[in-house]
């Protein structure tokens, strides 16, 4: 490649034209016509430029005139080659420019696409954060609300036990006084049937008493307010007692089969244990809902087993179970396949990040249409 | 580019004069042309100009013929100082043997002298010459303008780099003109002799090269 400055030859500062105009010219001052070209021939001087021989001069009448001609024609030269040079410059440069401007432009171009990317990783970044954030406030919303729960409990319980205690005395103390009234009223039809239906009435209340009991009771385990945070669980009660509150939700409709097998009291918290197990059996009541069974088939399973090592908990139904493209997602916060307002979509996650506390684990394995099993795997240690 | 042509035993050498926009580059260039003289010395060429502000470049050959026959040359070229011509400068710079950095001694012009460093210093770094390698002279002109930034204090700024001491000049006067070139030439054989030999395979040593080349009308016949 030629440089802007490299040293013009002839044919680079005149064309073949403006040379043939040049020597008529030159012939035309001269007493015998003049040639220039790149050999030398005898008597021929040198046309220089720039140090730079670039032809020879011949012919002219004399040396004297060769030389002459040869000064104007490096003077002319001059002028030439300034331009040949600014242009080739110009060229240079021009090029260079835009070689650069296309350097920039690919560079820019390369940013922007970094910047984009950068932008894509921030939005990602950014729901992640607020993912994490979200699930730190349910965190807290969650252990307030069992908090509060708990005290809710504690305080219905305290409330509670004692009318039912004395409901309960007086009414075995109403029953004897029906005993007594028997023997005291005639024998007639009507007191009889009058005395049945009060004995009926009496053993009615004194069941939903005992109901009303066991209900506070399951309440007081459910949230342990007894308990300490941390502390021996028996899985076994936590389950009965999660079973019960949600036959008390759904009405007593469920049917809830326990086979509950003697396992090792576990360390970890009750309060939490129970939610988890009652989001599950939530879950898998809320499946039989939404399963195409008729209500005498529906059925949840709860059973438990253990190795020595670990506690395992199986609570299985055979509901509606979970399509395959949304199973990856079930843990996910907020994930929630229920109309709008049904629930948070909170109850597996939840369920997860108790058991991960726990250092357990959660397993689902469910077939559309024919119901699901979750396992839970809790450490006896 | 220290061009050499084996089948015409000819060297060519390019020397550009760097620096701030009329910091007197020109002036410069037109004084070596005509305080020069060395056995060969072409035409100054001066391109374009407007309001005598370089457009393009000042270009000047010199040379000589050693005894051993080498065709030396050296090309001397000034940039335009004004900064909207960088591309122009860069192309010129290119393929650099040496540079002259010609300063301006007017303390209102300090800021530009450091920008137009920096700027060669960028430029070097594009057309892919080495700063601390290349061959330069520093001058700082305009000696002769009352209230210029005191000598040692310059002198003091400057002495820790590799172009210690700087040469004060007044080129409007032709003081120092020569001086700086001869700095420039000293530095220049340095690097050229280790490249081509030139003491060894071309008998031209360290005095020949800068007294042939930086011969005045004063000291031709010294
Ligand atoms: N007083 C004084 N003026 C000077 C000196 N050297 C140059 N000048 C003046 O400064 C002005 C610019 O000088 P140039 O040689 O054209 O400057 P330049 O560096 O080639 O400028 P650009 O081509 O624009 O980069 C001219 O008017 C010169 O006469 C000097 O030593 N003393
Ligand atoms: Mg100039």
């Amino acid at each position: 490649m030629r440089n802007f400055e490299d040293d013009p030859s002839l044919q680079d500062l005149l064309t073949d034209d403006q040379l043939q105009r040049l020597t008529a010219g030159l012939s035309a001052l001269c007493r015998e016509p003049v040639r220039i070209g790149t050999d030398r021939s005898d008597h021929a001087v040198p046309v220089e430029f720039n140090l730079e021989t670039v032809g020879w001069l011949s012919g002219g009448g004399s040396d004297d005139e060769r030389r002459a001609a040869a000064s104007l024609v490096s003077f002319l030269m001059m002028f030439v080659a300034k331009y040949r040079l600014a242009a080739n410059l110009h060229h240079d440069t021009t090029e260079a420019s835009y070689a650069e401007l296309q350097r920039q432009n690919e560079a820019l171009r390369a940013s922007e696409a970094r910047y984009r990317e950068l932008s894509d990783q921030l939005q990602e970044k950014v729901d992640e954060q607020v993912a994490l954030i979200k699930g730190v406030q349910q965190d807290l919303y969650e252990s307030a609300k069992l908090r509060s729960v708990g005290q809710l409990a504690a305080g219905v319980a305290h409330e509670i036990n004692n009318p039912i205690g004395f409901i309960n005395s007086n009414l075995g103390v109403a029953s004897d006084y029906v005993d007594e009234l028997q023997d005291l009223l005639p024998d007639t039809e009507s007191n009889r049937e009058l005395l049945a239906d009060f004995r009926d009435l009496i053993t009615e209340s004194i069941d939903g008493t005992r109901r009303i009991a066991r209900i506070v009771a399951d309440l007081k385990t459910f949230s342990s307010i007894d308990q300490a945070d941390y502390t021996l669980c028996d899985v076994n009660d936590l389950l009965r007692s999660a079973a019960h509150l949600l036959q008390t939700n759904y009405g007593h409709q469920l049917e809830i089969m326990e086979q509950l097998a003697e396992i090792p009291a576990i360390p970890g918290h009750p309060a939490k244990l129970s939610q988890t197990f009652y989001n599950v059996l939530d879950n898998a009541a809320q499946a039989l809902r939404d399963g195409d069974r008729e209500q005498a088939d529906q059925r949840i399973q709860i059973k438990t087993a253990s190795n020595g090592e670990e506690v395992l908990i199986v609570i299985q139904d055979n509901g509606c179970g979970i399509p395959d493209d949304i199973r990856s997602q079930v843990f996910d916060a907020f994930f929630t396949t229920r109309p709008v307002g049904s629930g948070t979509g909170l109850g597996l996650t939840v369920a997860r990040d108790t058991l991960h506390a726990h250092r357990g684990s959660i397993a689902i394995d469910s077939h559309e249409g024919s119901g699901t099993r979750i396992t839970l795997t809790l450490p006896a240690h | 580019m220290a061009d050499y042509i084996a089948e015409d035993n000819k060297l060519t050498l390019k020397v550009v004069f760097y620096g701030p926009a009329l910091s007197g580059k020109t002036t410069n260039l037109m004084q070596l042309h005509t305080l020069l003289n060395p056995e060969r010395k072409g035409e100054l060429m001066v391109l374009e100009t407007r309001d005598d502000r370089t457009l393009f470049f000042d270009m000047l050959p010199i040379g000589l013929r050693s005894g051993s026959g080498l065709d030396l040359r050296l090309k001397l070229y000034t940039v335009p100082g004004q900064v909207q011509h960088d591309s122009t400068r860069k192309a010129v710079l290119s393929r650099a043997d040496g540079v002259v950095f010609v300063a301006d001694s007017q303390p209102s012009q300090q800021d530009n002298n450091a920008n137009a460093f920096g700027n060669l210093e960028e430029n070097l770094e594009k057309v892919g010459l080495d700063i601390d390698s290349l061959p330069m002279a520093v001058q700082f002109n305009k000696r002769d303008i009352p209230g210029v930034v005191e000598e040692p204090v310059l002198q003091k700024r400057w002495a820790a780099t590799p172009w210690a001491p700087l040469v004060m000049a007044s080129a409007l006067q032709g003081q120092g003109v020569l001086e700086t070139f001869q700095v420039l030439l000293d530095r220049l054989y340095t690097a050229v002799d280790q490249e081509f030999d030139l003491a060894g395979t071309h008998s031209i040593d360290r005095d020949t090269f800068i007294q042939r080349l930086s011969a005045s009308h004063g000291l031709h016949h010294a």
